[in-house]
């Protein structure tokens, strides 16, 4: 099974409308894999501890995925998918990948349940609304942090030379040039000018005018495409996949399934969960990436995805070798106290599971430039701290930071940050001693509780 | 003497079973029985689906459920519609509603969910999908005969086509005949002010109840 493959089925396959393909297929098969699989949550487990449950988690999405396909929009038709075909792509993808150039390469791998080795950390803005005047100064602050080992996706331009920039417009390609360029720019004023930067913040197929081997992304950094939930894919992303596959680039894919959506409650999003993780192989995607979504919290440090997010991470880790990696998405933002304590909940559960990390970032920022490389690196630190523990170990202390930001998490009343230019010195683009205080005083609190930091 | 509570309960459990051919069936017994078709509307239909837009408000079911229990109503609903007309009467609805996700933008959930709740809640609704250009949305409220014109944007570039809509509509001197409301993650009441929007809402019960607490303000 190969690229090509998959891209011709999405122009043969069975024609079908969405609508069908999601309540038919997706939700329907949903129903019944969640009870043949006995897939359920006691309603209060954060981290789970249950490796029978993982198992047959992981044989329902892949049943799933057997069973429904993958949705392309734009053609209507389905990808349909054979048991040894789904089988043999997950026993070639690869389990580490080298990315980067130069001294600044790093390696990304596979890991397992309660492995000790570190987690792989991207950090960065995380397609916040970044500035034109801030892009690179931010940038570089996030990179002259050594223990990010990835650039994220360095900041969604939504103005350029005063002007809103409408997707697919001239203005959209020319914001994909600065991006690649400043992006560029920013590794290299930090002293590491090979450092991987996992790029797609520009929109639509516009994003390819970023790469150049000299200003802009290259074919060793790792470009991310996003499916569409669930288990749809659009002519966007098979274009640029294309595109990526060909240029030589490490294939990063994201997919979003919605808790409360069309998989139902945590269970069956799970399922949906992990069949994603498999369409995303099928499609290229060498590093893949969990954001599950929630319809009422909209964040990913509620209950139910702190539980999706631990449960589907060991599913995968202990029945693949697929190279994961799972987002950090808060509703409190950068410059509070809550927002370190919401990410370090739900890093722990995913490292733990296997997990690598990626994020962090608030679910509604406030404006442009609501991030802090700061709270980043004590993102990373949390990460390789929990590396050293057990999920046993993790779940109590994930219990007792939920329960400290439980009642925060209605977007509208959490707690509302500031952005960069407030946080830190823009001359020496370090944080400021208030920010840093707040920083050294969370530690300290992580600490006693127990997180070997 | 036909029992008109069996045929109320048969309304109410296929709407809860999620099962449209049942609700075109047990309207279709309540027309053949000779039940007024406002009392069915109202005893039969109304009471399940408000139940279905709170469960899924408390996250007790999903939205392939509320999806599928609209439709079922949506199904039954026209035999009745049917039936009123046919006697020269006509059923209120609240109003018809052309909503979509605009240009260039592929989140669909969020309107998805805003449509599926005023359906419940008795608007009309006509979906058309996402990365809806600006003609396109003129153009159908025309062929529907829409009140509203609901336009989500999730991107904060995307909005731009809410904007662009309004213009449109302005250009074609049709500002007058639609109700426009628009949201989205990044859509804020300021922006609907700046563009000239009637209204907006910040999720999909506000959106009910903005509408609702809005009628008079289209012909209906
Ligand atoms: C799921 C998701 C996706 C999925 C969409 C799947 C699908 N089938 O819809 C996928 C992965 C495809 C996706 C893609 C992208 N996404 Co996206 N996505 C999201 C996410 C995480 C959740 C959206 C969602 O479904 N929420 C659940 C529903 C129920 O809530 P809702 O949509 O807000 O709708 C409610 C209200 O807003 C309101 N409402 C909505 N519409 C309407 C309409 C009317 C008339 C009314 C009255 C009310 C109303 O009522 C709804 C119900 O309560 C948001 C994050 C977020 N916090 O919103 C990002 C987000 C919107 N995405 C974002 C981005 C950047 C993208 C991409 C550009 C990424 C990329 N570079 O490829 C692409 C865009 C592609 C495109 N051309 O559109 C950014 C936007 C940033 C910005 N500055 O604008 C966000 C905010 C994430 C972030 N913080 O970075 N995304």
């Amino acid at each position: 099974m190969n690229f090509k493959e998959m891209a011709r089925r999405a122009e043969s396959g069975p024609m079908m409308e969405a609508k069908d393909f999601l309540i038919k297929k997706v939700a329907s098969n949903v129903m019944q894999l969640t009870g043949k699989y006995d897939i359920r949550w006691d309603g209060k487990t954060l981290v789970n501890l249950d490796d029978d449950l993982a198992d047959r988690c992981w044989q329902a999405g892949r049943e799933l995925l057997l069973s429904s396909g993958i949705y392309s929009m734009n053609s209507r038709r389905v990808i349909e998918l054979e048991a040894d075909e789904v089988d043999n792509a997950l026993r070639f993808a690869p389990s580490w990948l080298v990315l980067g150039q130069g001294k600044d390469q790093v390696t990304i791998y596979h890991r397992n349940v309660e492995d000790r080795r570190l987690p792989f950390v991207f950090g960065g803005p995380f397609n916040a609304d970044v500035s034109e005047n801030m892009f690179v100064k931010l940038n570089e602050a996030f990179a002259q942090e050594r223990i990010i080992d990835s650039l994220l996706f360095p900041g969604y331009l939504k103005q350029l030379d005063g002007q809103i920039i409408r997707p697919t417009s001239g203005l959209a390609s020319r914001a994909a040039v600065l991006y690649g360029q400043w992006s560029r720019e920013a590794v290299r004023r930090a002293g590491r000018p090979g450092m991987p930067i996992t790029g797609h913040a520009v929109m639509g197929l516009n994003e390819i005018a970023c790469t150049n081997e000299e200003w802009g992304l290259r074919s060793t950094d790792p470009r991310a495409m996003v499916l569409i939930s669930e288990l749809q894919v659009d002519d966007v992303t098979l274009t640029r996949l294309a595109y990526y596959i060909a240029y030589g680039c490490p294939i990063y894919i994201a997919f979003t399934p919605l808790i409360g959506g069309y998989g139902g409650g945590p269970e069956g999003t799970a399922i949906v969960a992990v069949a994603s993780f498999i369409a995303s192989v099928m499609l290229g995607g060498e590093i893949v990436h969990i954001g599950p979504q929630h319809i009422k919290f909209k964040q990913q440090t509620n209950q139910h995805s702190l539980f999706l997010a631990s449960l589907v991470n060991q599913a995968v880790a202990r029945n693949s070798h697929i190279i994961a990696t799972t987002s950090h998405t808060t509703s409190a933002r950068p410059g509070s106290e809550q927002y370190p304590y919401e990410f370090t909940a739900l890093v722990l559960s995913c490292v733990t599971g296997g997990s690598n990390i990626t994020g962090p970032r608030p679910a509604e920022p406030l404006g442009f430039n609501n991030v802090s490389p700061l709270m980043a690196r004590l993102f990373a630190e949390v990460a390789h701290a929990g590396a050293s523990m057990t999920r046993e170990e993790a779940a109590p202390v994930v219990e007792k930071l939920y329960q400290r930001y439980k009642d925060n998490i209605d977007l509208e009343k959490t707690p509302r940050g500031k952005p960069f230019e407030e946080l830190y010195d823009l001359e020496s683009l370090q944080p400021d001693p208030e920010h840093r205080a707040l920083y050294e005083r969370v530690k300290e609190e992580l600490k006693g509780l127990g997180i070997p930091m | 003497m036909i029992d008109k509570e069996e045929i109320f309960k048969q309304m109410r459990e296929a709407i809860e079973a999620y099962d449209s051919e049942a609700a075109v069936k047990a309207a279709r017994d309540a027309i053949d029985s000779g039940i007024d078709p406002l009392e069915a509307v109202e005893k039969g239909f109304a009471k399940p689906i408000r139940e279905l837009g709170e469960a899924f408000d408390r996250m007790e079911i999903f939205l392939p459920q509320l999806m599928l229990g609209s439709d079922a109503m949506k199904a039954g609903m026209e035999v009745l519609e049917e039936a009123i007309k046919s006697k020269g009467g006509e059923i209120k609805n609240k109003g018809i509603v052309v909503i979509g996700t605009v240009e260039g933008d592929i989140h669909d959930i969020g309107k998805t969910v805003v449509g599926a709740l005023l359906q419940a809640n008795g608007y009309q609704v006509h979906d058309l999908g996402v990365e809806v250009p600006a003609a396109r949305f003129i153009e159908a409220a025309g062929v529907h005969r829409a009140d509203i014109i609901a336009m989500s944007a999730l991107l904060s570039t995307t909005m731009l086509h809410q904007r662009d809509t309004i213009e449109l509509l302005k250009n074609k001197g049709l500002r007058d005949k639609y109700f426009v409301i628009i949201g989205g993650a990044p859509v804020t009441p300021q922006w609907a002010d700046e563009i000239g929007a009637d209204g907006y809402a910040r999720g999909a019960f506000e959106a009910v109840m903005f509408l609702d607490g809005n009628r008079g303000r289209w012909a209906g």
